[in-house]
């Protein structure tokens, strides 16, 4: 099990996360609600995984996965976006995610993308 | 081409019987004893190890024949290509995205879409997918990038075990355009256009997409039992949810209160 920062900046979207990720018994450590605030809490509470959102105000996901790449180049990346946004994987994949969450998302598929990431 | 041994079903009860398979047609030994060319079916389901093949006539002639996955395999690929369907040769990509989760190493397959009675299959050398026309859950034309380039593709969401699963299929626009027509058709009772949800009720439906129950629904959005029963309500009446189970709320009767009282005294 892993200690997870969740980064969406939807509060609904963060708690649906928070709450299926705690069902499959991890820890939720932090949340944050921008792609710079992702990458202070990064650096500040060394998660062993990110769910990032990729549409975001100011700083967004794509952008702050680098910011965690370049502090970190082991980080463990789940990017999650909304349906019609999937041209974002291959820019994802290559800036370093390790996984790619379509939204609207099922619990149990969710769950067990996090295990293999986590597992990797 | 091939001899086969199947068990078929025959006025209720399961035979052993063989089939032989050539290129156009089959041949079903005795006690069946009937030669079945593939242009006379017009539909063909799969069950688990079990294919349900359905007859052109008047009433339709239907064939269950069970047997090892080699050779179902084999036998489907074979009526697929000969049968009565509207058939493409494309590329598909089955599954790409599952639960919502992308498939990393999926990849494009050549081979053969055809639309039957009841069902889509996706044919290609070493692959069968079947997905009911029941379980489409949308269809729609949009682009994905295929070796760089933009390109326009369908992509029909399904149901597959309960995960929802989206394909995609690539071949030429215009017969593109036909598919689209042709599923949207078919499936044209689980259009949604016109029904507007609330913001509320649209997160409920969400919830319920990612698998919580009402009791997790209900702490997430701070709401009262009542005031999603009442949203549960409206999604019924436009049959975008169905009652699966109705679970009991309840509080322990005086004897109940007594019974447990006494059942945690320590003993003496």
């Amino acid at each position: 099990m892993g200690r997870i920062l969740i980064v969406d900046d939807t509060l609904f979207m963060r708690t649906l996360l928070k709450n299926i990720l705690f069902s499959g018994g991890h820890d939720i450590v932090g949340e944050a609600g921008d792609g710079d605030e992702a990458i202070a809490k990064y650096q500040e509470l060394k998660p062993d995984l990110v769910t990032m959102d990729v549409v975001m105000p100011k700083v967004n996901g794509i952008e702050a996965l680098k910011g965690i790449k370049s502090f970190d180049p082991n980080a463990k990346v789940v990017m999650c976006t909304a349906v019609g946004q999937e041209q974002m994987v291959k820019l994802a994949i290559k800036s370093g995610a390790k996984g790619y969450i379509v939204k609207p998302f099922q619990a149990p598929k969710v769950l067990e993308e996090i295990k293999n990431v986590l597992g990797s | 081409m091939a001899v086969v041994p199947v068990k078929i079903e025959k006025e209720g009860k399961w035979v052993v019987s063989k089939i032989d398979l050539q290129q156009e047609s089959m041949t079903v030994a005795d006690p069946v004893g009937k030669a079945i060319p593939f242009k006379s079916v017009v539909d063909l389901e799969e069950k688990k190890s079990l294919l349900i093949i359905t007859l052109k006539g008047d009433p339709p002639q239907v064939l269950r024949i069970a047997s090892v996955e080699k050779v179902l395999q084999a036998m489907k690929r074979l009526i697929i290509m000969s049968c009565s369907a509207y058939r493409l040769t494309a590329y598909f990509m089955s599954p790409a995205v599952r639960g919502g989760v992308m498939v990393t190493n999926a990849t494009w397959e050549k081979g053969a879409i055809a639309v039957l009675k009841t069902s889509i299959w996706f044919v290609s050398q070493n692959k069968q997918v079947s997905v009911p026309l029941k379980d489409v859950t949308g269809i729609e034309l949009t682009k994905r990038e295929v070796q760089g380039k933009q390109v326009d593709v369908v992509k029909i969401d399904h149901l597959e075990n309960s995960d929802v699963v989206t394909s995609y299929v690539l071949c030429p626009l215009s017969t593109l355009q036909i598919l689209l027509n042709f599923l949207q058709d078919a499936t044209k009772d689980l259009e949604t256009s016109g029904e507007e949800l609330d913001p509320l009720s649209a997160q409920v439906g969400m919830l319920i997409y990612s698998g919580m129950d009402s009791h997790a629904i209900e702490n997430m959005l701070n709401i009262s039992h009542k005031n999603l029963d009442e949203i549960y309500e409206k999604l019924l009446k436009i049959g975008l949810i169905e009652v699966v189970f109705v679970r009991k709320e309840v509080q322990l009767t005086p004897k109940g209160v007594r019974f447990i009282t006494e059942a945690v005294k320590p003993p003496t």
